[in-house]
């Protein structure tokens, strides 16, 4: 597919905790932690960092193991949930030193994950690891007084990280921003900055979309940001409908959009493949069908074929990379495109009383006859102005320079 | 060269002036000597002559204050049922002064009229024939519903033939001082296939460049003046770029307000010569009907033609396995 890319958020990882914005004390706490190993089996043998999501807890671990030249094995919980699961990896990596003699860090992430019957013993089965291990584990959750927790938190150091000020995600910002050689607006990137609510990998997320493939971002590109709900949770809708795996998943990420059906619409629409079109393109015949009949029971089609039509239609489930989803642009377009209707309808109002022809044959037969002769032949275009009783605003919009125009203007007195 | 358009300068000012549809005029000219006009459609394709023929009409009916005697209505820009029930309505049942008793009301583009309104024409139409006689245009007369059909005398305008076209454009341009080329005229007839109002502007527009007009002008004036270009979309979408077509779309619909029945009657043409597999051919005929009714039942015309738009992927993809 055409439109993937690296996410920012993987290429402009912080390779190192100077890179990590925010959270200090966090990092340092960390640090001191890990490096006390080297002395010998600290009282407390994991820590369990904990806070809201896209802080950098992750990061911050994957950039010390670096930096301390620590094997790091990582594992989401999410994905090893049970007893046995989590024995098998996690026994093993905490048990034996590294393969080349070095230290290793164990990586539980994501342990929120563990919840639930189904899980049942998970989190047991960790406490027992913790309790008798020989390397560094380092648990993450975004909460971590859970009382599912409880007797797990008593062997862990705690280490809280938190939400970063939109200041030191400017920060952040600024650097992607000369790697990229992108070239901001002043006040763009604050606006990203602030909208983010400390949530830096949401605000890396939405600047790439923003930004992707553009050298220039102004603050007209952004503040379309400010008409919805947090982003974060309208490009996860999306997500989840076009490449939803089944299609009650994808029904119910319906219930996570915090824009109305039109909007989502719209945004589906911008962000479809093409063999998804047919599906959504029945979902607008049923919106049709509403309006028609103006009966609103109909509208469990348009949801069913918008949502499972359009995830069921996919050709390969895989997602590799990182999809940039782009804002409806028809939206911004439409909205721009009012002043430039109306502004062809009063120039066809003008034309239909001289040459008795529709508004709407005016602007589509004569009008671009007109813009022609307006570029090329300054007295013709003068002459014509005066005879149609254009005024300079038409003059301009016909042929679509300032200077052109003065031209024009300046023949007529 | 004068500054002003010329398809309007130009625009024969009495029946005697018109050189085209002879058979018409003549009758025409019978109606204004015998000063009695029954209602009349005048049906045939853009550019060939009906509002000037109405408008001509008016004139030799009523001499230069024609205009207060006539009404032009545009059924294009005011189709509504309100339009009809209100100022058709108004000016048919006051009388004229003068010595013709009845008025005209020339409908222009009639065939864009809703059935309703046409059915509350069919009333009025009947009911004022004394005081109001009405001239409907339009390109098909199919459009326009029977019984106003069988109220008014048909008139059939038809394309003009090649003579009378080069003809009236060569004395444009000898009028106009502007250095027509042989080709640069056949250019002109090939392009606009006959439509006069196309053909002029298309000789204005090429005469602004102060150039001699040959083929090749002719040309580059007619591609810059068509705002869509449906061929490129095909052939972006063939070649597998979904969204390169749609932005394509986009642009003619928002940027230059193309309707969506053009584009996909255009689309309609062009399926049978494009380079896809045969099946496929009739497949997207298939598909291309069934979207075309879409939009008449209301559907939004930029997703249902991406939609389309998305199936000829499909067959282009189909192509490049083929090979």
């Amino acid at each position: 597919m055409q439109f993937l890319y690296t996410a920012w958020t993987v290429k402009h990882k912080p390779e190192s905790t100077v890179e990590i914005v925010g959270n200090t004390l966090a990092i340092k706490a960390l640090r001191d932690w890990l490096q006390s190993w080297e002395k010998g089996v600290p009282k407390k043998r994991a820590a369990f960092l904990h806070g809201p999501p896209g802080v950098g807890k992750t990061v911050t671990v994957e950039a010390l193991a670096h930096e301390l030249q620590m094997e790091l094995v990582e594992k989401n919980a999410s994905d090893y949930r049970t007893e046995d699961a989590i024995n098998r990896f996690a026994g093993l990596a905490s048990q034996y030193g590294s393969l080349f003699g070095g230290k290793r860090i164990v990586l539980l992430d994501e342990l929120d994950g563990l919840m639930g019957n189904a899980d049942k013993g998970g989190v047991k089965a960790i406490t027992n690891i913790v309790k008798t291990a020989r390397s560094p584990i380092v648990l993450i959750a975004n909460n971590a007084f859970n009382p599912r927790f409880r007797t797990l938190r008593s062997y862990c150091i705690l280490i809280e990280f938190k939400k970063p000020s939109a200041s030191t995600i400017l920060k952040n910002l600024q650097r992607i921003c000369e790697r990229e050689g992108i070239q901001p607006e002043e006040n763009v990137l604050k606006f990203i900055a602030q909208r983010a609510e400390g949530d830096v990998r949401s605000a890396v997320n939405d600047f790439q979309a923003l930004a992707q493939g553009k050298k220039q971002l102004t603050y007209d590109d952004v503040s379309w940001l400010a008409h919805r709900d947090r982003q974060d949770s309208i490009f996860n809708v999306i997500k989840l409908i076009i490449y939803g795996r089944t299609s009650l998943g994808a029904k119910k990420a319906l219930d996570m959009a915090a824009v109305d059906l039109d909007m989502l619409f719209e945004w589906i629409y911008e962000n479809v493949p093409a063999h998804s079109m047919d599906a959504l393109a029945m979902a607008d015949v049923y919106r049709g069908r509403i309006r028609a009949s103006q009966d609103w029971s109909f509208m469990r089609y348009v949801v069913d074929y918008m949502t499972a039509g359009v995830a069921m239609a996919r050709q390969n489930s895989k997602v590799s990379g990182w999809v940039p989803f782009r804002f409806p642009s028809r939206i911004m377009m439409l909205s721009r495109s009012k002043a430039e209707r109306a502004m062809r309808k009063n120039i066809g109002l003008k034309i239909r009383r001289k040459c008795h022809i529709s508004v709407s044959r005016a602007s589509k037969e004569v009008l671009p006859y007109l813009r022609i002769i307006f570029k090329n032949n300054t007295p013709m275009a003068a002459g014509i102005a005066k005879w149609l009783d254009l005024d300079s605003e038409m003059v301009e919009y016909i042929v679509g320079s300032k200077a052109k125009t003065g031209a024009i203007t300046a023949f007529l007195s | 060269m004068s500054f002003e358009m010329w398809a309007e300068k130009y625009r024969p000012k009495q029946l005697c002036d018109m050189v085209d549809q002879k058979t018409i005029v003549e009758r025409l000219k019978s109606f204004a000597q015998s000063k009695n006009v029954p209602h009349c459609i005048f049906a045939g394709p853009p550019g060939t002559g009906k509002t000037t023929a109405a408008l001509c009409l008016a004139r030799d009916l009523y001499g230069e204050d024609y205009r207060e005697h006539l009404m032009e209505l545009n059924a294009s820009d005011e189709r509504g049922i309100n339009v009809v029930r209100e100022t058709v309505k108004t000016f048919a049942r006051s009388r004229s002064i003068g010595e013709i008793p009845f008025k005209i009301l020339i409908l222009d583009e009639a065939d864009n009229m809703t059935s309703d309104a046409q059915q509350a024409l069919r009333r009025t139409m009947e009911r004022y024939t004394g005081t109001c006689r009405f001239i409907m245009c339009a390109n098909y007369s199919g459009k326009i519903i029977e019984p106003i059909q069988s109220r008014c005398a048909p008139f059939r305008f038809s394309f003009l033939p090649r003579e009378e076209h080069d003809t009236y454009i060569k004395h444009i341009a000898e009028r106009e001082n502007v250095k027509l080329l042989s080709d640069g005229l056949e250019a002109i007839f090939e392009v606009c296939g006959g439509d006069l109002r196309k053909a002029i502007n298309t000789l204005q527009a090429s005469a602004s460049m102060n150039k001699p007009v040959d083929s090749l002008l002719v040309y580059s004036v007619t591609g810059k003046a068509s705002p869509y270009d449906v061929q490129k979309m095909l052939t972006l979408a063939i070649n597998g770029d979904f969204l390169g077509a749609r932005k394509q779309l986009r642009d003619m619909i928002q940027k230059y307000g193309v309707a969506g029945v053009d584009i996909i009657r255009q689309i309609h043409k062009e399926i049978f010569k494009a380079e896809i597999p045969e099946p496929w051919k009739i497949k997207l005929v298939a598909i291309t009907g069934e979207i075309d009714f879409r939009l008449v039942e209301g559907s939004d015309e930029e997703v249902q033609l991406s939609a389309l738009l998305a199936r000829i992927v499909e067959a282009g993809s189909e192509i490049k396995k083929g090979k």
